[in-house]
């Protein structure tokens, strides 16, 4: 065994086991545990659809908490910094969507290169308003931030691609 | 006096299942409140590794979310059989990495995301006081699986590549691979 295998041994068992999570994670799991046990009351449904249908409901309540928590900002007390944290993905939003628009407008007279570009644009929307829904809950969460950063880009790109594809440049 | 710690820690160990049985068999029945005392007792070390697994604090609160989901569901498979922490740990090692291989998949076909290589780069080199942990979640993906798994874990190089869906040998590579690139980061100088 060489010196730094000796090192890294030791580091090793001096690595905490726990680690606590940042974030409450348990009312996520309760929502998960409850969809599941609804979802065992209906046998007819395959595995992996009952995988994606938790997700689904529990996407869907927590956008309905989340809706009602906004909703109704004189019964609760909001907290200022989740508010403060979502306008910043509102402006987000509507900066992207005013992208979108002036791009389709700047290409309303060129034909797209494939006939389900705007299927796949509809796509990345019900994408970006499910991490919208999630950013909601959670509008400080870096990871979510970046994926609908990626999200719009990714529209950005696809517009761009369908109406004047790189290949055709060359 | 070795003797009689030894018996002092298995006592402990003995009394500590004996209330941890109760509450496996009140989940097992459906009481959220015994679930609720069984997430408390072992969300640190489910996160660690679920950490330690995915690189990403995000990803790791998701994957250690969905263990405790499928442990709602599963946890009647549990037949007492081994330490139900042994068993927690390898449902969660398994979840973890079945989690990252559906966002992987999900997030390369919305994103087309190739690995940024951001992880690689390299530590300022500080081998008085080396906090591993952050060391680790700086190596790739692979490698840090696999040093995780087998390292901190203890996972059999053949235990790892099923897992991993990977040959024996490329385990054993990326472990290597790992131990390389900690040895850089940590700025060893090569025997």
């Amino acid at each position: 065994m060489s010196d730094f295998d000796d090192k890294l041994a030791r580091h090793i068992s001096e690595l905490s086991k726990e680690k606590q999570p940042e974030r409450d994670l348990w009312r996520g799991i309760e929502l998960g545990i409850t969809s599941a046990q609804n979802q065992a009351s209906n046998d007819d449904v395959s595995s992996s659809t009952v995988t994606s249908r938790q997700w689904i409901a529990i996407a869907a309540s927590v956008c309905l908490v989340t809706v009602l928590w906004f909703a109704a900002p004189f019964a609760f007390k909001a907290d200022e910094s989740r508010s403060d944290g979502y306008a910043f993905i509102n402006a987000m939003s509507v900066q992207q969507q005013q992208q979108v628009n002036s791009l389709l407008a700047s290409y309303q007279s060129t034909p797209a290169l494939t006939q389900d570009w705007q299927e796949q644009l509809k796509e990345l929307d019900d994408a970006a308003d499910v991490i919208k829904a999630a950013l909601k809950d959670d509008p400080d969460n870096s990871a979510l931030i970046k994926m609908l950063h990626h999200v719009y880009q990714q529209q950005i790109a696809l517009i761009e691609r369908v109406h004047a594809p790189k290949w055709q440049q060359i | 006096m070795e003797h009689t710690q030894q018996r002092v820690v298995h006592a402990n160990v003995v009394f500590g299942n004996k209330s941890e049985h109760e509450l496996i068999c009140k989940a097992k029945e459906g009481d959220k409140q015994a679930f609720r005392t069984l997430y408390d007792d072992h969300i640190g070390r489910v996160y660690a590794l679920c950490y330690r697994l995915t690189g990403e604090k995000g990803m790791a609160e998701d994957a250690s979310q969905e263990v405790f989901i499928q442990l709602w569901k599963k946890i009647a498979n549990f037949d007492g059989q081994s330490k139900f922490q042994t068993w927690l740990h390898s449902v969660t090692a398994n979840i973890a990495i079945s989690y990252m291989r559906k966002q992987k998949g999900w997030v390369q076909r919305m994103f087309n995301l190739e690995n940024s290589g951001i992880n690689e780069m390299p530590a300022e080199e500080n081998s008085t006081d080396v906090d591993l942990e952050a060391l680790i979640i700086r190596l790739p993906e692979r490698a840090r699986m696999v040093f995780v798994l087998h390292a901190l874990e203890g996972y059999r190089h053949e235990d790892i590549a099923k897992m991993l869906n990977m040959a024996v040998g490329s385990s054993k590579a990326q472990f290597f691979r790992a131990k390389q690139l900690l040895k850089e980061f940590m700025g060893v100088d090569d025997e």
